[in-house]
């Protein structure tokens, strides 16, 4: 295979890993407020497209306006979920709560399907334009727009973990939820805002890949099975972790599309299982003594 | 006294069964009916696996696919029904046992994924291994069911063939939710630790009740395969799974009756139309249009204000009314009804 084929893998790879990686976050930020895997992290990543979609075309907003609406108005709903589906539920026993985020991606997926139809919606890109070229292989500016937009939320995650006193809160409950409390830090306030951000990552996802894939109402499940492989591979810890995880797994399922393209969908269940049955605290993190 | 409305209301039921194909000649009914006793022995298995031993598993439907694919390739190479149906079986306990394993250390959410995993790469080969499945074409001409000169060719006598089974599921995990294996499911669901501090071996539980929910799913998969005579991927999907997932959480973790009330009322559910037959057409459309909706909605509503779902319910309910009537009669009516 030629340098400028494999450079083009590559760069495919890193643009579904950024989108994975977003997700990944989501996935990590709402584990580490609540010890809570979220099912439904995928259905904010559909409504986020869906939502610029309708932003876009029904309104006719311009495009930099829906896609900002779009990914707050998901935020909204993410805090809307916690506060009338997972805060009610008072013990937090484990299996509920994974069961009430199931129930919720079926409901979003649903209430999707109302709202927009059953088609697939397409989504203009944020800036037209040729390609780039770099090298013999092409970058899409839209995939510009998704590096970009991955590396100022790393940016700003990392401002709002070290600088702010909401990021040092949310840090505390990381480690001890109970602690945190008894310190006076609001954790109901902390775990809505976990959803909320959550929530927003997932759309920022979903938005910035619509004008590339077009968007329907079913996708969600899909895409959260791979943003949680990239989670679990990254250990559902450390954001940064989650975002290696992330980029990780998109070029792993680049590499295998020389052998089998058929085999690129099954790549991120099989690191899934592989991780989940061999290396369960991710690769990137000592083992822990207590059982997953 | 308990015990005596229960026998009541089993007898009711069973009669029923037995009845309705005479009553209602119906062919749709008919049909929905036995799709009812087909969920009926995946729910079984589910309940035994998720509702007793609290092992979340969001990918029943990779065994009911492996049970479906293996019996009708099988049965149509010519292989004899009996022996098809001891293959699928076979090969989806086996596939129960490869995810059994490695998942015994797995928790929760982490179990939960890898299920959930589990069945999409099976749904994965269902419509890639083209040779064997058909591919997304699905796998055409199945054979009815036969036992020897005996077959099951005709509405009635599939649906008296898969209710039969239906029969015998229930009542070996009735059995095994009784005695000391169910025991020690709920022993496992409430602290796997406390469990082996009793002296249970929860690893060889675990993997026991694993195998035999993938075999139930198997089971209800060759049943299915040879009822519909066709076979193709759609039907195992992860939607399936989750909508078995919705009808042991209505009925209640840890019952078998509160899950066999919930498999028949979700499965129904689409099918209003054919079970109240006065019902407006555009009332019908809504609910069918809706369906999605209402089983997340019954999964979340559950989860938050009636943990132990229909079972809960009911066993209050009765506490409530049983123990005033101290002859008990207008009890045994109310349960029959």
């Amino acid at each position: 295979m030629e340098t400028s084929e494999l450079l083009q893998l590559a760069i495919a790879g890193l643009k579904n890993g950024s989108i994975y990686a977003l997700l990944a976050l989501g996935f990590t930020i709402v584990y580490a407020a609540t010890n809570v895997i979220n099912f439904a992290q995928g259905e904010f990543y559909m409504l986020g497209g869906m939502f610029a979609v309708y932003a876009f075309t029904q309104f006719e907003l311009p495009l930099l306006v829906s896609v900002p609406l779009a990914v707050l108005a998901v935020a909204g709903i993410g805090m809307l979920f916690e506060t009338l589906a997972i805060r009610p539920r008072k013990d937090a026993e484990p299996m509920a709560l994974i069961i009430i985020t199931v129930g919720g991606s079926l409901v979003f997926a649903s209430l999707a399907r109302h709202a927009f139809g059953s088609d697939a919606l397409p989504l203009p890109e944020f800036t037209a334009g040729p390609s780039f070229l770099f090298a013999g292989a092409a970058i899409e500016r839209q995939t510009v727009w998704i590096w970009g937009i991955v590396l100022v939320t790393v940016a700003g995650l990392t401002f709002l973990y070290s600088k702010t006193r909401l990021g040092r809160a949310m840090r505390a409950c990381m480690q001890n939820r109970e602690a945190a409390r008894l310190m006076g830090i609001d954790t109901a306030r902390v775990v809505m805002i976990s959803f909320g951000l959550a929530a927003a990552l997932g759309a920022l996802a979903g938005v910035a890949v619509t004008p590339l894939t077009s968007t329907r109402f079913d996708i969600g499940a899909g895409i959260a099975v791979k943003g949680f492989a990239a989670a679990i591979l990254g250990g559902l810890g450390s954001p940064l972790a989650a975002v290696a995880g992330g980029l990780l797994l998109g070029l792993v399922e680049q590499a295998v599309i020389p052998f089998s393209s058929a085999l690129k969908d099954v790549v991120a269940l099989g690191v899934l299982l592989a991780v989940l049955f061999l290396r369960p605290q991710g690769l990137f993190r000592r083992a822990r003594r207590e059982k997953m | 006294m308990r015990y005596s409305i229960r026998a009541a209301v089993i007898l009711a039921l069973t009669f029923g069964v037995a009845i309705t194909p005479f009553v209602m000649t119906d062919r749709y009914i008919l049909r929905i009916l036995t799709f009812v006793g087909i969920n009926l022995i995946m729910v079984a298995g589910l309940s035994l696996l998720f509702g007793y031993a609290g092992q979340i598993s969001l990918g029943q439907a990779a065994f009911y696919g492996l049970g479906a694919y293996t019996s009708g390739y099988l049965a149509k190479a010519g292989v004899p029904w009996l022996l098809a149906l001891v293959g699928g079986v076979a090969v989806a306990a086996i596939g129960g046992l490869l995810i059994a394993l490695p998942s015994l250390r797995l928790k929760g959410h982490y179990l939960a994924m890898a299920t959930l995993g589990f069945g999409e790469i099976m749904l994965f080969f269902f419509t890639e291994t083209e040779s064997v499945t058909g591919g997304s074409n699905g796998l055409r001409g199945i054979p009815a069911a036969s036992i020897g000169p005996l077959e099951f060719a005709t509405p009635v006598a599939k649906y008296f063939l898969v209710w039969s089974v239906v029969g015998i599921v229930l009542v070996l995990a009735a059995n095994i939710v009784r005695r000391r294996p169910g025991r020690a499911l709920r022993a496992i669901h409430g602290s796997e630790t406390g469990a082996q501090a009793c002296g249970i071996d929860t690893v060889k539980v675990k993997i026991q009740v694993f195998v035999l929910s993938a075999g139930l799913g198997g089971l209800a998969g060759v049943l299915y395969a040879h009822y519909v005579g066709f076979v193709s991927p759609s039907t195992f999907t992860l939607h399936y799974s989750l909508i078995l997932v919705t009808m042991v959480a209505l009925g209640g973790m840890g019952s078998l009756g509160g899950a066999v009330a919930g498999t028949v009322l979700l499965t129904l559910l689409p099918y209003v139309d054919a079970i109240i037959p006065g019902l407006p057409r555009s009332t019908v459309e809504l609910i069918q249009d809706w369906t999605n909706d209402i089983y997340g909605m019954v999964l979340i509503l559950v989860m938050l204000f009636m943990p132990r779902g229909l079972a809960g319910w009911a066993t209050s309910l009765v506490a409530r009314f049983g123990g005033r009537d101290r002859a008990g009669g207008s009890v045994h009516q109310g349960g029959g009804a």
